[in-house]
């Protein structure tokens, strides 16, 4: 009975272990099935997912701290298809809170692709609708009503650009896509976007991991003050009304810095509507016409001549020229701009009147080598290296140039057959403004990342001239523009400068009936801490722009003074003493 | 003879060595109980630290979105063309050059604008995770120890 027992007890034994034997053969034969390994490798997918972090856009401040360039929060407004229980009243609600018909929002729900799960129905839904859609959603759980079920919003960030249509052409504008076109946010894109960085996150919470910390962009501070490119752009504007001007642009630069204080030009658009670039500008050179657009800026271009003349010491303050009307260079007569001869003048007369038969006659003695190798070294035909996307390069021929003939030497003299941009201009007379030394002009002051500030130093791009040419020179602008251009002084402050009155080419000849009327000063002529540039083109109340460039210098002369709180010379030169 | 008798008289009783089996028995199981229970609960302290870091992780992505919202509003708000309305609705007109009067005041030097300043102080207040969060239980250890052997 007993051995009985044995037996049955041993029988059952072994069938129990056989069957925990078999169960755990097949438990190893299904883990290493073919099936197991698609059934891991589908659980994979759900398992987490890769996300990327993107860092915030570095912001854009102006010199005092105010932000011209920022952030906000818009929404991606997307339904979950296998969430989604009731496609009319999703329809209904999506089409009437998105400024979408029912068709569009329907067909984006029932025609994507087969394999799509979810459908982001619109983005950069503004935080007020998606708030109103919040709302309904809110109302619908607490009446456990699951027609809304998977809507879903994503938040994101949107360029945001508070002023608006201000300092539009030298900050540029961001797309959609993230990527900055013209001026700073195209300049600095790497900088100001920052690196996105992508992570696996799983959704088992056992696996839960720290996210990253991903750095927003860098921070920039411009140089520009935005109260004075406010007061610079109005006044601009006001002038194209005043004069009838097609376009125009003016530029205010510290001369010793090249720091750029205000940057104006027309036309601007409004940043935060970027889609209307199309509707503004005929092509990109238009955006920022200060950098982009080269011209025959005229008269303005005798300073660099007389300073290339002054620094071999062809010619001093006192040289006298005999001025007949007209001069034969590589033969072909030049007149002067009223066709009048002057007669006796000295180097002052000369650029008081704005004599081009004397600075032809100049040019002619300074030798075609040395000027064309003066206005090389003071940067025409060659870019500024400002910091600011699509800048043109302008065009000196130089002899040698399949298109370059001897009377080039005379007319270049006087600014006619030599392109230039404004700011090329204006970086080429801070060398006589500064001490014979020429800046590079820049935007960018500092940058910020990660707590840490670095300051954009100032650069030179070399001495064209000496310091004495340099002082010499701005004292014979400064005796000359109290005589020839009265519009363009200051009360109370030593002015140097140049008018610039040059016809327009066309392919028939110059028009006669049509100028570009420019104007480069700087003050106070003793410690110079501002130059300003002024272009306005083809102006109609009057051709010169000792009526038109001049005044509009003046005025911006007189809000950049107060603006940058520079005392009238009287006051300062008081308080120096002390 | 002699010999078995000694054997049986100190060899234990059946139904005592079935005892110490079963006591073993137990203790292995109570001692992978406690193994298991603290795994779980070591575990679960994990998970809701994991979560607890996520979800402060969402918040501080919210406040730094709500904060650039509200600069974003605040600029938009002070806007150059706002301003210069505001300051004319309320009576102010722009000044002429001649209404200015300039003071000498020694040493004064124009303040920094706010941004540059707040980022020179910023470097003090950079994100460090603190050393708890990252230290082995040894490393912990000779912390403490050292820590005591500090003070006294």
């Amino acid at each position: 009975m007993r051995q009985q027992y044995a037996n049955r007890s041993l029988f059952i034994v072994i069938g129990l272990v056989i069957i925990g034997v078999g169960i755990i053969a097949q438990m190893v034969r299904i883990q290493n099935s073919e099936q197991a390994k698609l059934f891991l490798s589908r659980g994979d997918i759900y398992a987490g997912e890769f996300r990327t972090f993107n860092p915030e856009r570095g912001e854009i401040y102006d010199r005092n701290g105010h932000l011209l360039a920022g952030n906000r929060t818009v929404y991606e407004v997307g339904v979950s298809l296998p969430q989604m229980k009731d496609v009319d009243a999703m329809a209904y609600v999506l089409s009437t809170y998105l400024n979408m018909t029912d068709g569009e929002v329907r067909d984006k729900l029932l025609n994507s692709p087969a394999d799509w799960t979810y459908v982001v129905v619109k983005d950069y839904v503004s935080t007020e609708t998606v708030t109103a859609l919040q709302q309904v959603l809110d109302r619908l759980d607490a009446a456990d009503d699951n027609r809304l079920n998977g809507l879903g919003f994503k938040p994101h960030f949107e360029r945001s650009y508070p002023e608006k249509n201000l300092a539009s052409n030298v900050l540029g504008f961001v797309t959609q896509d993230g990527r900055g076109y013209f001026g700073i946010e195209e300049k600095y894109n790497d900088l100001l976007a920052g690196v996105p960085v992508q992570v696996w996150v799983p959704r088992d919470p056992n696996k839960a991991t720290e996210i990253p910390r991903v750095p927003n962009g860098t921070t920039l501070v411009l140089t520009l003050d935005r109260d004075l490119q406010a007061k610079v752009e109005n006044i601009l504007d006001q002038s194209l009304r005043d004069y009838g001007a097609k376009n125009g642009a003016i530029i205010v630069m510290d001369p010793k810095t090249g720091g750029i204080l205000a940057m104006a030009t027309t036309p601007r658009m409004d940043l935060n509507n970027y889609t209307d670039y199309f509707q503004v500008y005929d092509n990109g050179s238009q955006y920022n016409r200060s950098i982009g657009m080269a011209y025959e800026a005229g008269s303005v271009v005798k300073i660099l001549t007389m300073a290339a003349a002054l620094d071999t010491n062809t010619v001093t303050p006192g040289t006298t020229f005999i001025d007949t009307g007209s001069i034969e260079v590589g033969g072909i007569t030049i007149q002067n701009w009223d066709r009048q001869a002057w007669g006796q003048q000295d180097m002052i007369g000369c650029l008081k009147h704005s004599l081009n038969v004397c600075l032809a006659w100049v040019a002619t003695q300074i030798g075609s080598p040395n000027f064309y190798s003066y206005m090389e070294h003071f940067g025409l035909g060659h870019p500024t290296g400002i910091d600011l996307s699509g800048e043109a390069m302008g065009r000196l021929k130089i002899p040698g140039d399949s298109d370059w003939y001897p009377v080039d030497l005379g007319t270049n003299a006087f600014g006619q057959g030599v392109t230039v941009t404004p700011l090329q201009m204006l970086m080429a007379a801070s060398a006589i403004a500064n001490d014979g030394q020429m800046v590079t002009p820049h935007v960018l002051y500092a940058m910020l990342r990660d707590g840490h500030q670095y300051n954009v130093p100032s650069q030179y791009a070399g001495s064209p001239i000496s310091a004495q040419t340099a002082h010499t020179l701005t004292d014979m602008l400064a005796v000359s523009v109290v005589d020839e251009s009265v519009g363009a002084l200051l009360p109370g402050y030593r002015i140097a400068g140049k008018t610039g009155t040059a016809q327009i080419p066309t392919e028939y000849g110059y028009d006669p009936n049509h100028t570009n009327a420019s104007f480069i000063g700087w003050g106070p002529v003793d410690d110079p801490k501002f130059m300003i540039y002024v272009w306005l083109q083809e102006p109609e109340t009057s051709i010169w722009s000792s009526q038109t460039a001049a005044p509009v210098f003046s005025e911006v002369a007189q809000q950049t003074v107060i603006t940058l709180n520079l005392p009238p010379d009287m006051v300062r030169n008081q308080y120096g003493s002390r | 003879m002699q010999a078995t008798q000694i054997i049986h008289a100190y060899k234990q009783a059946p139904w005592r060595v079935q005892r110490q089996y079963v006591g073993a028995f137990l203790l292995v199981i109570i001692v992978l109980a406690l193994v298991a229970a603290l795994y779980l609960d070591l575990s679960a302290r994990t998970t809701l630290a994991g979560r607890d870091i996520q979800e402060l992780q969402a918040q501080i992505t919210a406040i730094q979105r709500s904060n650039a919202d509200l600069e974003t509003e605040l600029a938009d708000l002070t806007s150059s063309a706002i301003m210069q309305q505001r300051a004319l609705e309320l009576g102010y007109r722009p000044v002429k050059p001649g209404e200015l009067d300039y003071v000498f005041v020694p040493g004064y030097v124009a303040p920094e604008p706010d941004i540059l300043l707040a980022s020179a102080d910023s470097t003090s207040r950079s994100f460090a995770l603190p050393e708890i969060y990252s230290q082995s239980l040894l490393e912990w250890l000779d912390d403490r120890i050292k820590s005591r052997g500090g003070m006294q």
